[in-house]
């Protein structure tokens, strides 16, 4: 079709190009088309471009793996697990020691390890701890959001349905109207889509998660935790084995000691439930550092309602230029 | 006609173990079918014999550790773990000895018992069963399979899974998949065809969860009974 026939095709097809109304420059709208079936592509692309088909995913199992974790009170128990701990060392350290440092072979050597190893242990875990709790509101921002495993589709959806719409227009010059009114609702769709979503204040908060997330989530960091756990659980075992049992060849009896040593007693009595607590911890810690990475490969979290409404804007834009030219009152005489 | 014969089923024979999904075990020489009968690990100056376990760190070696020091282990060097046979005997080849239905009971301690008698890691006991799908991976794993040649053991121990705390630990070698990662060693051993006496060895390394990274270190010893 020639560019003059079709323009006159498109008359034809308007009811409003009749009279007052003329088709702007048939090249200018197929231009205006063109652009928008660029763009279109360019969103449907986008999840390829970023390889969010796989790290989106592993972005849906990391926060699936710590929400067991990630509430006031398990935070809450891995702080009392900590001052359970430390409470214990102190306490072995102040009275068994001096105790039993008469003693053949006087303290044991796991624990030496523990005692001298804990304020490095302490401060570490509590930090972490407190970095975790800090950013627990984040977390649940960002869990709020659609499952990271929709986030490609978001794009491509949208992208696919303007492309299409957008050749439609196109190839079929009569469908102009109804394709302009289909992508101006769909822009209007991705202008809105983060709004809905809340994502203008969620995404920003996953960003902090991510930033705060960056030195815990990595291999030598999991690393070292694993380590404080092999140290924590050699100690334990050696205050349970070797010390109380010492304590007691010392001249103690059973409920002297637990008298005397209450920190020690109440941690023998806690061991395993802190086990049962830390130890999945741990592992998710350590399963979700590739995941971590995967997702903060992928672009700043606080950019993505701007992948949104951005192209939302420019499609409602162009949209708008690709309508039909009002005619002047000289071009309608 | 057996020539015949011979030539049609070697290929398919291959084919079928090519399309397993496993890389090929260990496996050459006279299979050994029946129970390797454990004897009871004991500690000794050195660290123990019989059967055992060991735990290496993250970085370390099989020859020189570091090892993580089990707390409640009987022996002097806590990265010695003894074990004594389970209600089988000890490993069964050809076939599963698999977690019961009840793997764990309410504070994590696993309740496996046929290959080997839980035993107590850091206050909850741990346990051995081999699964024909592995606990932690969900993938697939054939049933134990030992053979034996001039005296020397090899095969695929692929289903061996550890269980402790509520969690699973895949110490087969190779895994699942067909990998040996990291420091996981091929099985191998020695077999004494008067006696029965075996000794087994093999490393695991643990991929996942709280221990990844660390590599199970597992000596079996006793007698091997073969199936009637």
């Amino acid at each position: 079709m020639t560019a003059a026939a079709e323009a006159e095709h498109v008359r034809g097809s308007d009811p409003r190009s009749a009279g007052a109304d003329r088709a702007t420059p048939p090249r200018g709208r197929s231009a205006v088309l063109i652009a928008l079936a660029v763009l279109g592509i360019a969103l449907a692309a986008a999840p390829l471009a970023f390889d969010m088909f796989t790290r989106a995913p592993k972005g849906a199992t990391m926060l699936a793996d710590f929400k067991p974790f990630m509430t006031h009170s398990r935070l809450d128990g891995f702080q009392s697990d900590i001052a359970e701990i430390d409470a214990a060392v102190h306490e072995v350290d102040a009275k068994a020691t001096p105790r039993l440092a008469s003693a053949p072979g006087a303290t044991p050597r796991a624990y030496d390890d523990l005692s001298q190893q804990w304020p490095t242990i302490n401060s570490d875990m509590t930090d972490l701890l407190d970095q975790v709790q800090a950013n627990l509101g984040n977390y649940h921002a960002v869990a709020a959001l659609p499952s990271f495993r929709l986030f490609p589709w978001f794009f491509v959806i949208p992208g696919l349905l303007i492309f299409g719409v957008a050749l439609l227009a196109l190839l079929r010059p009569s469908a102009r109207r109804r394709a302009r009114v289909a992508l101006a609702v769909l822009g209007v769709g991705l202008i809105l889509a983060p709004v809905v979503f809340q994502m203008f204040t969620r995404a920003p908060q996953g960003g902090r998660m991510m930033s705060a997330f960056r030195t815990i989530e990595t291999t030598q960091n999991v690393t070292k935790i694993q380590g404080y756990f092999s140290t924590m659980a050699g100690g334990q075992g050696a205050i349970r084995l070797q010390i109380e049992p010492a304590l007691q060849q010392s001249g103690l009896t059973a409920s002297q000691v637990a008298q005397q040593f209450p920190a020690v007693t109440a941690l023998d009595r806690d061991w395993v439930h802190i086990l049962n607590d830390m130890t999945p911890m741990i592992g998710a810690m350590s399963d979700n550092v590739t995941s971590y990475q995967a997702i903060a490969a992928l672009p700043p979290f606080p950019l993505f309602p701007w992948f949104f409404a951005i192209p939302g804007l420019i499609v409602v834009a162009l949209a708008w230029a690709a309508r039909p030219r009002t005619a002047t009152p000289e071009e309608a005489s | 006609m057996t020539r015949r014969v011979a030539l049609i089923a070697v290929p398919l024979l291959l084919a079928a173990a090519c399309s397993s999904g496993h890389s090929s075990p260990d496996v050459s020489g006279t299979p050994l079918v029946g129970t390797f009968r454990l004897t009871a690990g004991a500690c000794t100056a050195a660290g123990a014999t019989g059967t055992y376990f060991r735990m290496i760190d993250p970085g370390g070696t099989i020859e020189k550790g570091k090892f993580f020091g089990n707390p409640d282990s009987a022996c002097e060097d806590k990265s010695f773990t003894v074990e004594n046979a389970g209600t089988d005997g000890g490993l069964v080849t050809g076939t599963y000895q698999p977690d019961p239905a009840q793997p764990f009971d309410a504070t994590g301690n696993a309740r496996a018992a046929q290959i080997a008698r839980p035993s107590s890691f850091t206050a909850i006991k741990f346990a051995i069963s081999t699964n024909a799908k592995d606990p932690q991976t969900k993938h697939a794993a054939p049933a134990p399979q030992i053979s034996v040649k001039d005296g020397t053991l090899s095969g695929q121990i692929t289903a061996w899974s550890a269980a402790w705390n509520n969690q699973y630990f895949n110490q087969g070698s190779p895994k699942p998949d067909g990998s040996r990662p990291g420091l996981t060693s091929p099985l191998t051993g020695t077999y004494d065809a008067k006696t029965h006496a075996f000794v087994i060895t093999w490393a695991s390394q643990v991929v996942g969860g709280p221990f990844n990274g660390f590599t199970g270190y597992w000596q079996l010893q006793g007698t091997f009974a073969p199936t009637q």
